[in-house]
């Protein structure tokens, strides 16, 4: 079990305290050394979450501690959403002398500030999750990040879109309902101003866009990132739209998920042709996209509603974060690093489209 | 032990207060940052409200409601001065009317440029400036960002510029308290000093701005301009800008210096509470059970009168009641055991003196039926009263003690009886002086002695037995001497050791005497033996001089 602590104090000035607490921490250590054995787990990697109540980083959070598991002894903390709260935790390690420390930021831009930080201490740290600004990045050589693009994201969806609707912009298949070659689109967007939100939305549209396709936008709803919300406002847009529908883009699974239960409700996604089951060719059937692979999703996908996501292959990033820890605390000779280490800085982990 | 605890107490108490300070001004700073995090937050979220208003509002149809929303959302909240939209090389879509001439260098100004260097981000700007907008001169924070907006149906990038009245900083600032001299700074990414609460002029600031231009969180202590300062560094949301804040210690440590007094305060309360405690226990407990032990001690020395207070606790007091009766019982066991002794030496006595010789007796009548043989009536008269006389006074109505004029008498009667039985073999001489006669002494004590005399000291025709009596130094003395060959060293000590009841053989009558005067006088009694060869032996009896008792 890896214990989830919120240090009481912060700070130099704490000096004195957080000795003693190292020493009992040393101490304690120790004793779980000897019981237990711990040769290759000397150490210590701080694991910082932006947030626990958020299952996607929880779930991400376990991959690590487990792909962890030989390499070093890894020690978590969630910030419950609070940069104050999770400065206040960085400190509180920094003084237990961690050969690394893994930082999902809870704001972005206060990866300046722990870069200088932890480049005094000369404690290297990879980042995950949330990408620091470039020039941040830039100011220390042992400061790294592991994550997707996030562009990917919205560009794979697209591709997931134009695939089914033929791949042939001049061309639409028969999910052009209307036959007008334009695929007429609802988009559920995450939060207004939110990075990812924006960044999903706008690759989706560049990217048809890009490839020729002629998309008409019939909305796009700002629900935050929420399944209920999704729910409730695809109840008026549908009643504005319902007709014309061709596709459903949405910035997350979640939302997707409302989406469908919304329209389920007002007809759609009935099977159609007595094939004993819902599928693509019952002609209620419309394409809804999302964005992150949560297991609902996936059982949706099976069951033949949601169309296809596009997963964040946090797995993979896991296992790349901890092979660069790995050498980061032990040096290029510490073990295989089996992802491309761009700039010496990041590790791009590609989305996976996931359909039936 | 005292002084130890509260020396031990107030070193924990000075660590304590210690940290104590650490933590306050972290949670002081903490506060602050909470406070800025607040409002950077509400600005946020009136932009992102205002790109969530303008959504699918197209700015070639629907002009107007945008410019609704824009004005609205400034006039709205009082410490925004104005919100602008700006195409992509720095026209005004959006907006009040510009200054006067500030409109063609709009693209060239930081904040508009930063916004669309990097798009994800807002970007504030904290550079010295006043508003653009016509007729505001207010000093201004320039929040911008890049957006997206649609024109003629056209998807279009543009910057959004927020302009905040730098007195919402100050504002901010002046909420906080952080004691004489403490300020605030906030520093940019680069470390330039955004900003100082500290009041013109800055005579702290640019001291405390050099100390934090190397930290980039956590805490540090330094002395600046005299005081001692705490200065915790915190990031500030949606910005890569540092708030350091810079708190009196002093203060900290003046309020640190009012908890320790009170807390000695408490603890010599608490001590003298203790001593109180201790006395009351005393009072209650040790002070009676030390009474009780000297009683006991005095009790223990042999005084079995001595008083015992019942008092104090009610352990104490059962104690005290138990020992009570015990030397009662113990004082009437000494009383029956000496009462005992009483009568046990009692009945010795009488059973010793009534050891009279009954060869005597034997002898005595043998005597009498020689003398009435051979007709000497007159001799037989003579025995027979003086045996008479002699039984009448030991029997002395069963009287212990007698004048000693009764004794004399009853070894005159004696000396009678045994001159005549040995006709002319011994003289014997009495003198007592007179005033001796009416004091007391134990009877029977002197025949014994004088029996003694005539049978192993008379030898020669001629022996002479005398008995004499004296008062010296408060006792009486008799003694009783007879001629002869006298006795030698080794004969004394056998006779001495006869007397102390050692010895088997004969002496009976002179150990009977000498255990009678022990067993009565104890140690003021004795019997003395002295002897010259070829001359003579003494027996001297000495015992306490009783004066006479009449009646």
């Amino acid at each position: 079990m890896i214990p989830t602590t919120r240090p009481r104090r912060a700070g130099r000035l704490g000096a004195a305290a957080a000795v003693r607490a190292s020493l009992a921490a040393l101490a304690a250590s120790l004793a779980a050394c000897a019981l237990l054995g711990c040769a290759s787990k000397e150490a210590r990697v701080g694991l910082f979450l932006y947030n626990q109540a958020d299952p996607y980083i929880e779930v991400f959070a376990r991959q690590i501690r487990d792909e962890s598991n030989s390499a070093f002894l890894a020690v978590q903390f969630d910030a419950g959403n609070s940069q104050l709260i999770q400065n206040e935790q960085i400190e509180a390690m920094i003084a237990k002398r961690p050969a690394l420390m893994m930082i999902n930021p809870v704001d972005r831009l206060a990866s300046h500030a722990l870069i200088r930080r932890l480049k005094a201490e000369d404690i290297p740290i990879i980042f995950f999750n949330r990408e620091p600004l470039a020039e941040d990045m830039a100011i220390w050589d042992r400061c790294y990040y592991v994550g997707a693009r996030a562009e990917q994201s919205g560009q794979m969806q697209a591709e997931l879109a134009m695939s089914l609707f033929g791949n042939d912009p001049s061309g639409l298949n028969e999910y052009d309902r209307s036959g007008d070659g334009v695929i007429q689109v609802i988009i559920l967007k995450g939060e207004q101003g939110h990075q990812d939100a924006e960044l999903r939305t706008r690759e989706l549209l560049r990217s048809f866009e890009a490839r020729g396709f002629s998309i008409e936008i019939l909305a796009i709803e700002v629900a935050n990132w929420k399944r209920d919300e999704a729910y409730e406002k695809m109840g008026a847009l549908l009643r504005s739209h319902q007709d014309r529908l061709e596709l459903v883009a949405s910035n997350n699974d979640a939302m997707a998920l409302g989406a469908i239960m919304r329209m389920r409700q007002q007809g759609f996604f009935k099977d159609d042709d007595q094939s004993g089951k819902v599928d693509r060719f019952d002609d209620s059937w419309r394409p809804v996209v999302g964005i992150d692979g949560l297991v609902e999703a996936e059982e949706s996908i099976r069951e033949g509603y949601l169309y296809g996501t596009v997963k964040n292959d946090s797995l993979s990033m896991a296992k790349a974060m901890v092979e660069l820890a790995r050498r980061a605390i032990g040096g290029p000779d510490s073990g295989e690093l089996h992802y491309r280490l761009q700039d010496e800085k990041y590790i791009w982990i590609d989305y996976q489209p996931f359909i039936r | 032990m005292v002084v130890m605890s509260l020396l031990v107490s107030l070193a924990i108490f000075v660590g304590t207060l210690d940290e104590f300070a650490e933590s306050r001004s972290s949670e002081i700073n903490k506060q602050i940052v909470m406070n800025y995090e607040g409002y950077i937050n509400s600005v946020i979220e009136t932009a992102n409200y205002i790109q969530f208003a303008s959504f699918n509002l197209d700015l070639g149809r629907d002009a107007a409601a945008l410019e609704a929303i824009y004005r609205s959302n400034a006039d709205i909240k009082s410490d925004v001065v104005s919100v602008y939209l700006f195409d992509g090389s720095g026209r005004r879509l959006i907006g009040p009317q510009l200054d006067f001439g500030t409109g063609n260098d709009i693209a060239a100004r930081p904040w508009f440029r930063s916004a669309l260097a990097l798009e994800q981000v807002f970007h504030f700007n904290a550079e010295p400036q006043t508003s653009i907008a016509e007729n505001r001169d207010e000093g201004v924070i320039a929040v911008t960002k890049a957006v997206e907006f649609l024109d003629g149906g056209a998807t279009e990038e543009g910057v959004l510029l927020i302009e905040l009245d730098r007195q919402a900083i100050s504002d901010l600032a002046r909420k906080s308290n952080l004691g004489q001299g403490g300020h605030l700074l906030i520093l940019d990414e680069a470390g330039a000093l955004l900003y100082s609460s500290e009041p013109e002029p800055r005579a702290m600031s640019e001291r405390s701005h050099r100390l934090a231009a190397g930290m980039y969180l956590g805490a540090e202590r330094a002395v600046i301009g005299g005081q001692e300062m705490a200065l915790n560094v915190n990031t500030l949301v949606h910005t890569r800008w540092r708030i350091v804040t810079v708190s009196n210690v002093n203060e900290i440590n003046d309020a640190r210096a009012r908890l320790l007094g009170i807390s000695v305060l408490i603890l010599a309360i608490s001590i003298a509470l203790s001593a109180a405690a201790a006395g009351y226990v005393s009072v209650r407990i040790s002070r009676p059970i030390g009474r009780l032990k000297e009683t006991m001690l005095r009790i223990e020395g042999g005084d079995l009168d001595a008083p015992i207070e019942v008092s104090g606790q009610r352990e104490i007091s059962q104690l005290s009641h138990s020992f009570t009766s015990m030397v009662a019982r113990i004082r009437e066991l000494m009383a029956s055991l000496v009462d005992e002794q009483k009568e046990k030496r009692k009945t010795e006595l009488r059973a010793l003196q009534n050891q009279i010789n009954p060869h005597f007796l034997y002898n005595t009548l043998d005597s009498i039926v020689w003398l009435a043989e051979h007709k000497r009536n007159k001799d037989v008269i003579t025995t027979v009263v003086a045996l008479a006389r002699f039984f009448r006074i030991s029997i002395s109505k069963g009287q212990t003690f007698i004048p000693v004029e009764d004794e004399i008498a009853h070894i005159e009667n004696y000396l009678t009886i045994q001159s005549i039985r040995y006709v002319d073999r011994f003289a014997y001489d009495i003198a007592v002086p007179p005033e001796m006669l009416g004091m007391r002494m134990m009877k029977l004590i002197l025949q014994p002695i004088v029996e003694n005399a005539i049978y192993h000291g008379v030898g020669d025709a001629d022996g002479r037995i005398a008995i004499t009596g004296r008062l010296e130094d408060g006792r009486m003395a008799f003694a009783v001497s007879n001629t002869g060959y006298g006795i030698g060293e080794e004969k004394i000590r056998e006779m001495y050791d006869i007397m102390r009841g050692g010895g088997e053989r004969g002496g009976v009558g002179i150990r009977n005497v000498y255990q009678r005067l022990k067993l009565f006088y104890g140690d003021a009694a004795d019997i003395r033996i002295d002897s010259v060869p070829d001359e003579s032996t003494t027996v001297t009896v000495f015992m306490p001089a009783q004066p006479g008792q009449e009646g």
